[in-house]
């Protein structure tokens, strides 16, 4: 059984991870370009989660940069500051730790929905944003800087050193593949069936004996922890986290990306993250304004792309149909 | 007479100071069609609705199978087997016919908590939602998308759901609501087969259908019970005549 719906997914993602491989080798002196695409690969795991809630499961929310942010303040707080850790060990913590901040969170924030939720979740996320800032424990605007990177050895072999851009860079490749894999099977399952008919209609949903709030918050446990990930592969590559990572203006990026790419495409998640991400990058270094081309060019892709840029590469490709 | 399914003993509603339901009681009896009637605004769609558990009673107990059921859940009540359908069509649009049913039938038949599992895994998900498809006579739509059969089709699809989720009672709300005369004889004819196994409550505006139909019939109006019989003398009822058949100028 196939985890693609369509050509131009299987397409794109043959593609991508094809030219993802092999880059490196012809960056290998460009350390800069190897960190940009690392980042911008981050960030797609990031955006990839919240097109997940927003597209697939239907909650809306501004306040999902707070769980990136906590990510990376997870793993800086419980890792001893002068002492090498095991990489999967703190995975495991930080996601689980993330994923207990997310079911109380989704407790409190998934009694609303539609614009309430996305007020509450706002809230939220600036109330985390606000204690962060002002603590003294917690580095404050400064934040807090990672000494050490974890190594990644499993069973005594060590295949990645964290503090090889390459390395790091295949770590983060194999992160968005994992998470993209995920997300197709958790689409496809019979619990991805409940998701997608308490999106569209939650009412009947209910009048068929589904608890939907049940299913709500499994997905926004899933989809929060996996932006703790996000954040916590951020905070290593930096080797710093601080407060911005939980503003608002980045839960407000992601949703943009994830617009752009398509809402609930999931692989639309990396077109809109690599594609906002180059833009500004291309912009940045042509003019000083690139803010204002940025704010055309995004409406202009938001007015004419229908269903972003997925759905264009589907209209391109010619699948017979977009779903 | 066959036993009690469900029984409602003094429900009320009261939105605000409007009694859309005052000290109703009712018995609904297995393999029967009990039809509803009465004018608009009589309560009808409100008794439903507490019946499905989509409203909370304000006072009063809905007793289901010997059980209390009246603080129950609203997603509860199907699971123990009270499935309804809608006035308004409610039906996955963007999903097939088959997906439809296999969402109505998933509850019932569990798994909905594998997140590995491919959803078209379970035989026996696939089997119960085509045999509810077969007995609507939807087969050959199995594979269509809902959006994109008719609306006679689609209130059978409605219809299809409810069966899926294997429920004891089936409530109905206007199942003809909208339909053509012979759309609506498909209905009818249905409903008769389905009939021999499932307690049945009709709400209907469609007085062709409900007496052709009806084992037992039950008159509202204004939220008050005001008779229950059977179709001949209902028909032959003063009462019921004055109250809502009778009157030339009454408008449905």
């Amino acid at each position: 059984m196939s985890i693609f719906t369509n050509k131009s997914e299987k397409l794109f993602i043959f593609f991508f991870f094809a030219i993802g491989l092999v880059i490196p080798l012809f960056l290998a002196d460009n350390v800069f370009y190897i960190n940009k695409i690392s980042s911008m690969i981050i960030i797609a795991i990031f955006v990839m989660s919240l097109d997940y809630l927003v597209g697939r499961s239907g909650l809306i929310t501004l306040g999902h940069a707070m769980f990136y942010g906590i990510g990376g303040y997870i793993f800086t707080i419980i890792a001893p500051e002068y002492e090498t850790v095991n990489f999967w060990i703190y995975t495991f913590y930080v996601m689980s730790i993330s994923a207990f901040v997310a079911l109380i969170v989704g407790f409190i924030v998934l009694r609303t929905s539609g614009i309430y939720m996305i007020m509450i979740t706002l809230a939220l996320s600036q109330m985390c944003f606000y204690y962060f800032a002002d603590s003294v424990d917690y580095g404050g605007f400064d934040g807090l800087f990672i000494y050490i990177k974890p190594e990644t050895s499993i069973f005594g072999f060590n295949f990645l050193d964290l503090n090889n851009e390459s390395h790091f860079y295949y770590l983060c490749l194999l992160s968005l593949f994992n998470c993209f894999v995920f997300f197709k099977v958790l689409m496809k399952s019979s619990f991805g069936r409940v998701i997608d008919a308490l999106k569209e209609n939650p009412e009947r949903a209910t009048a068929l004996g589904y608890n939907i709030f049940h299913f709500r918050l499994i997905a926004y446990v899933i989809a929060s922890s996996l932006a703790a990930y996000a954040g916590y592969l951020f905070a290593l590559q930096y080797g710093f986290v601080n407060p911005s990572m939980m503003s608002w203006e980045v839960s407000a990026t992601a949703l943009v990306m994830a617009l752009l790419g398509g809402l609930g495409s999931i692989y639309g998640a990396i077109l809109g993250a690599f594609a906002y991400e180059g833009l500004h990058y291309v912009l940045e270094h042509v003019t000083q304004y690139w803010m204002f081309f940025m704010g055309c060019l995004i409406i202009l892709m938001v007015l004419t792309l229908k269903n972003g840029l997925s759905g264009l590469l589907s209209n391109l490709v010619g699948d017979k149909e977009n779903e | 007479m066959s036993n009690i399914v469900l029984e409602a003993e003094n429900l009320c509603k009261f939105w605000g100071g409007l009694k859309a339901l005052d000290e109703f009681s009712i018995k609904f009896y297995d393999k029967q069609i009990h039809s509803i009637v009465g004018p608009n605004g009589a309560g009808k769609s409100t008794l439903l609705n507490l019946l499905s558990g989509a409203y909370q009673a304000t006072h009063g107990v809905i007793i289901y199978n010997g059980k209390p059921i009246t603080s129950a859940k609203s997603y509860e009540f199907c699971r123990s087997g009270i499935g309804r359908s809608f006035q308004k069509t409610n039906i996955f649009h963007t999903q097939t016919c088959l997906e439809n049913c296999c969402i109505a039938a998933q509850q019932q038949i569990g798994g909905s908590f594998k997140f590995f599992q491919n959803r078209n895994q379970n035989k026996f998900i696939i089997k119960a939602a085509l045999s509810a498809l077969e007995k609507v006579g939807l087969t050959e739509r199995a594979k269509t998308k809902a959006s994109q059969i008719s609306y006679g089709e689609q209130r059978q699809l409605e219809i299809a759901m409810v069966l899926a989720t294997n429920p004891k009672v089936i409530l109905l709300d206007e199942p003809m609501a909208g339909m053509g005369h012979e759309e609506s004889q498909t209905i009818v004819k249905l409903l008769m087969t389905l009939k021999s196994q499932y307690c049945i409550v009709l709400v209907e505006h469609d007085m062709e259908a409900v007496f052709e139909l009806s084992d037992l019939m039950t008159v509202m109006v204004d939220g008050q019970h005001l008779i229950t019989d059977s179709v001949d003398n209902i028909r032959s009822n003063p009462l019921v005549q004055d109250a809502y058949l009778g009157n030339d100028d009454e408008v449905f």
